[in-house]
């Protein structure tokens, strides 16, 4: 087992999680500050540890509306050096195409972050290791990991607020999917497909579980998405130390029901906490900041009633 | 004749590549990576083309590092220790396509990719699909025939373009039973999955009634795998978007393997040279070395691998 696997835990052995939602209407605010008081609120143990940042960078997003946005990154970026982590890599593999340098290019994230070669990695083309799968939802028995993402002492998976057209929703879990390289599987990394997607997720997550999740909502995605779909403002960003905590309490946001996303709820049994009574809200509390995402008709159970 | 560009490859593409070499004689994805298959294709490709003398001890080692990853049933694996072959073996059968010395690995390597067949054509899968998937999901025919990225997955267009090439590169003489079939549905199967405007992106031209948008990379090498078949009504609008496209690209690595393709098509880019410099130069660029194979050989004035039209160089 490697250094990153989740300990699967079963939800009534699991203390109850924490999961911080802050208002912010746009990318001009400070979104240092926000993002830098609300990570206090959690008191991580980063102070002399490398830090791994895996954003979503799905394609080509010239509008900033697909990918997590770059001022999210790089306000990250700068809060966990200011937490005294000893470096902070941002790393993606994108699924659809493999010229990461010009999918960096259309989100200007050089723009915020400044020089990216020794800070950003590519992990499409990382070095790999063969890891046997921790959970068996799948039945891929193993895969092949950027050892970038293995090696760091704390991973966080810095999503973007968005329904996705197979999966129901593409949130903090469904986002370790870049982690899997495409040099090895291709782009898009059917493989993974195949296995099923919401199998996938699980045994991926089981593997390499974030140590942190924040989401950004403050432009999401609704519809036919995670690439085709129609740009949503839900003014919040979403924080919290267990994945399915943050997915789940995102759902609840976007007006749906985290417990009929299917690897929401198989992620709930043994990875996180998925339940209202078992997530202690932080900040904003959902009924105040709910924004109903419409989804495709495949996913109508996933509505919540009004 | 294309400005700056001979400087440019001499004094930091090749100095790049040469010292990025493994030990082991491949080359990673980066310096210092583990050598990969794919990476150590593209690299001995452009030192092969550069038109700069590269020491044999170099070339030598990177063939022996290919033949020493061929798995026993013929094919290349895309990760190290992998027992598994994949879209790789498309790369190194193209490019040991006219070593008459690598006959029977390429041999090996062809017989591979014709008997890989792709899971989603299969009969009962198309049946399954039509039952669980609403009508409109996806609009392509299912019953054509490409290549994955892996075994026993879906097809592709950029696999399925580099097997085209492979099997078109190769004398006939070498192509297994069957390969002039497989190579008919292929073909069949890129011009299915061009996007509703032309041109591809990896393999999805529509879903959920949506049009796909078309990416430069799979479109490149859509073209190129196609570039000696008839002309075609997709072909040539493909080729109008991609030369339309080509001023906004905005990675060199895509712009090289762009630039290569319209030239391969007869059209003269005399800029290309700075472009690509201005590109890799004016960006921390990550220092992948498939991005600076690609860039090497779209500004080797003499490549054998789609030539310059004439005049050009």
């Amino acid at each position: 087992m490697n250094q990153r696997s989740a300990q699967l835990i079963p939800s009534f052995q699991r203390p109850a999680s924490r999961v911080l939602i802050r208002r912010a209407l746009n990318y001009q605010r400070d979104l240092g500050a926000i993002i830098l008081e609300s990570l206090g609120q959690f008191q991580m143990r980063v102070r002399g540890k490398t830090v791994l940042l895996k954003p979503n960078l799905v394609g080509f997003d010239p509008l900033g509306i697909m990918n997590t946005h770059p001022a999210v990154i790089a306000a990250t970026r700068e809060s966990f050096l200011r937490l005294g982590a000893s470096a902070v890599f941002i790393g993606d593999g994108p699924a659809m195409d493999r010229d990461t340098e010009a999918i960096l290019q259309s989100v200007k994230l050089r723009e915020f972050t400044g020089p990216l070669a020794s800070i950003f990695r590519d992990l499409n083309l990382d070095d790999v290791v063969r890891v046997p799968l921790a959970t068996r939802a799948t039945q891929l028995k193993e895969l092949f990991l950027p050892k970038t993402v293995l090696g760091v002492d704390f991973l966080v998976s810095l999503a973007k607020l968005k329904t996705h057209h197979w999966a129901g929703v593409t949130l903090s879990l469904k986002n370790m999917f870049g982690v899997v390289p495409g040099a090895c599987y291709g782009w898009p990394k059917n493989v993974l497909h195949w296995a099923g997607i919401d199998n996938s997720i699980l045994d991926i997550n089981a593997l390499v579980r974030p140590d942190f999740a924040i989401i950004d909502g403050i432009v999401g995605m609704e519809g036919n998405g995670p690439i085709q779909g129609t740009p949503k403002a839900a003014g919040v960003l979403i924080f919290g130390d267990d994945p399915v905590a943050v997915d789940a309490t995102a759902c609840r946001l976007m007006g749906l029901k985290p417990e009929k996303v299917t690897h929401l709820a198989r992620a709930g049994t043994l990875l996180g906490n998925l339940e209202v009574t078992k997530i202690h809200e932080l900040g904003e509390r959902v009924e105040t900041v709910r924004t109903p995402f419409s989804v495709l008709e495949e996913f109508h159970q996933l509505r919540e009633k009004s | 004749m294309r400005g700056g560009q001979h400087s440019f490859l001499k004094e930091f593409c090749i100095p790049f590549l040469l010292g990025a070499q493994n030990s082991d004689g491949g080359w990673g994805f980066y310096a210092q990576s583990e050598s990969r298959v794919e990476s150590t294709c593209w690299a001995l490709r452009a030192l092969e083309n550069a038109c700069i003398p590269v020491s044999m001890e170099c070339l030598h080692g990177a063939r022996e590092y290919l033949l020493k990853e061929q798995l026993a049933d013929g094919s290349w694996p895309a990760a190290p220790h992998e027992r598994t072959g994949g879209w790789v073996t498309s790369l190194v059968c193209s490019l040991w396509s006219q070593q008459k010395e690598r006959e029977n690995s390429v041999r090996a390597g062809l017989q591979w990719l014709c008997e890989d067949f792709p899971r989603d054509s299969r009969l009962w899968r198309r049946l399954l699909r039509r039952v669980v998937l609403s009508p409109g999901v996806f609009e392509q025919d299912e019953s054509l025939l490409g290549w994955g990225w892996t075994p026993g997955t879906s097809s592709w267009v950029e696999p399925t373009s580099f097997a085209l090439m492979a099997l078109h590169d190769c004398p006939s003489g070498w192509l297994p039973p069957g390969s002039s079939r497989r190579c008919e549905l292929a073909k069949r199967l890129l011009y299915d999955r061009t996007c509703p405007q032309g041109a591809w992106n990896c393999g999805n031209p529509k879903v959920y009634g949506v049009e796909g948008e078309p990416l430069v990379l799979p479109t490149a090498w859509a073209l190129l795998a196609l570039r000696n078949q008839p002309a075609h009504e997709k072909k040539s609008k493909s080729l109008v978007w991609l030369r339309n496209t080509f001023g906004s690209i905005q990675g060199s690595a895509s712009m090289a393997i762009a630039g290569i393709t319209l030239e391969a098509y007869g059209v003269c880019l005399p800029e290309l040279g700075l472009q690509l410099e201005k590109l890799l130069d004016a960006r921390d660029f990550l220092r992948a070395t498939v991005t600076v194979s690609w860039v090497s050989l779209a500004l080797s004035p003499k490549r054998c691998w789609f030539p310059l039209p004439e005049g050009a160089a």
